[in-house]
């Protein structure tokens, strides 16, 4: 089940490497890094974080993952942060937090809305976190990997 | 006059090498022309602040157009102005505008000011540029190459229409399949999501408001999602609108907005975020436009 999401996710994240025009010699990493945020998030689901806490967890690790592949393959982290990020956005939240409004099931709204907002924040802090790491680090790293 | 003349007369200078002093149409810039032109006497060409400013801010300006980030465009344009020995320069970037200015105390000083509307996102051209700017920082690229090249890098096309659409296709069936849709659902999604790229190109192409793209593009998915579901066809009518709509997710908008924020530029970070907020609300309007109308149809399932 993993392998099918673990290739699903990377065939979504390279057809939208596409549509954003990434470089062709970069699609395996980009699809690469979308699809390796996704299991980690799926992996922290089942561990029991909840959907906040996995997505906070998944941003982080998928950041930390797109500094690491732009410092080895010497190409700004947008290329990879960008596109990975798609799989983690909480799109079935807006969904389901505007069908309940129009609904109006009040109390279901409100749990969506808020849960959409909260997975939205995570989101953030794990970015921020993911940059909060010294670049050096990095550097350090494509360093040794190069001789 | 536009950008494109401005760009084919420098090309123009550069590649022939002889004395410019006759133009199809009347410069805009006669400054930058008249300082630009080659010197006759030596055949050779002639560098001002004027003209090194201006290429180092087109290099910002088609990054930011492009989707960078506005600590990556500050840094880029200090970068290049460093390497092109400038002094006293100083820039501020907008996530839609450009200042810059060079040798503010001396008699040649000049500023730039750009207006850079949000474009289309396009990350093959910032790490085209990215790589430009790091040769012209090293030394190992001259000003008239750079020209040529950052040219090369403003013509980079975009995925053809058919690609474009496909890819996004293909993506949205992906992703409702990994949403928890079925096989059927995955399929039926692509087919919608292959429309939805036609639309939002066409869209584009006639200068439509985004927002209008984005409730218009929502509400379709969700219209096709419950016209198949009423056509008895078993799929699941959620998972493909979750998977419809990612496309039309502000996933970068929401990423940059978050990256500015924290290397501090507020203002920025602010605009971007106030542009995913605004995108969020209108995938939710076009979806919950369909669905209320659905509902007051005559026989409409309640869902």
């Amino acid at each position: 089940m993993m392998i099918v999401q673990f290739l699903l996710a990377m065939a979504a994240t390279a057809s939208f490497a596409v549509l954003f025009g990434v470089p062709k010699d970069q699609f395996f990493f980009s699809s690469l890094t979308g699809a390796l945020g996704w299991i980690s998030y799926l992996i922290f689901c089942e561990l029991g974080f909840g959907v906040v806490f996995a997505s906070l967890f998944a941003t982080f690790f998928l950041t930390i993952l797109s500094r690491l592949f732009a410092a080895i393959r010497k190409n700004p982290v947008t290329l990879y942060l960008v596109t990975g990020i798609f799989t983690l956005v909480p799109g079935a939240g807006i969904y389901y937090a505007s069908y309940y409004f129009i609904m109006n099931d009040m109390r279901l709204f409100t749990a969506k809305g808020m849960e959409t907002f909260k997975i939205a924040g995570a989101i953030s802090i794990g970015i921020i976190f993911g940059f909060a790491i010294p670049q050096k680090i990095f550097q350090i790293r494509c360093r040794k990997k190069k001789p | 006059m536009n950008k494109e003349n401005e760009f084919s007369r420098i090309l123009w200078q550069i590649q022939d090498k002889h004395g410019i002093t006759e133009h199809g149409k009347a410069p805009r810039r006669a400054y930058f022309i008249k300082r630009t032109s080659v010197n006759k006497t030596r055949g050779v060409f002639m560098h001002d602040n004027k003209e090194k400013l201006t290429l180092a801010v087109e290099i910002a300006d088609l990054l930011l157009r492009s989707g960078g980030e506005i600590y990556r465009v500050e840094d880029t344009l200090l970068h290049i102005l460093d390497a092109f020995g400038l002094e006293n320069y100083d820039v501020y970037v907008l996530s839609n505008g450009i200042f810059a200015s060079a040798n503010e105390d001396r008699e040649d000083a000049c500023s730039i000011i750009r207006h850079v509307p949000l474009g289309d996102v396009h990350l093959g051209k910032i790490a085209a540029l990215n790589q430009l700017s790091r040769e012209i920082c090293g030394q190992s690229c001259s000003i008239e190459e750079a020209w040529i090249r950052l040219k090369q890098c403003q013509d980079m096309p975009a995925p053809k229409p058919w690609v474009q659409g496909l890819s996004c296709g293909i993506g949205c069936g992906c992703f409702c399949a990994i949403f928890g849709g079925g096989f059927f659902d995955a399929v039926f999604t692509a087919a919608l999501g292959i429309f939805l790229q036609y639309m939002r190109m066409e869209h584009e192409s006639r200068k439509t408001s985004k927002f209008m793209t984005n409730i218009v593009g929502s509400a379709f998915m969700t219209a096709a999602s419950l016209l198949l579901f009423n056509l008895g066809l078993p799929v699941r009518q959620d998972k493909i609108v979750i998977g419809g709509i990612v496309p039309l997710l502000p996933g970068i908008a929401l990423t940059t907005s978050i990256r500015d924020l924290f290397n501090g530029d507020y203002l920025s970070g602010a605009i971007h975020l106030l542009d995913a907020l605004l995108t969020a609300m209108c995938i939710a309007v076009g979806v919950g436009f369909v669905i209320i109308l659905y509902q007051h149809f005559p026989g409409g399932v309640r869902l």
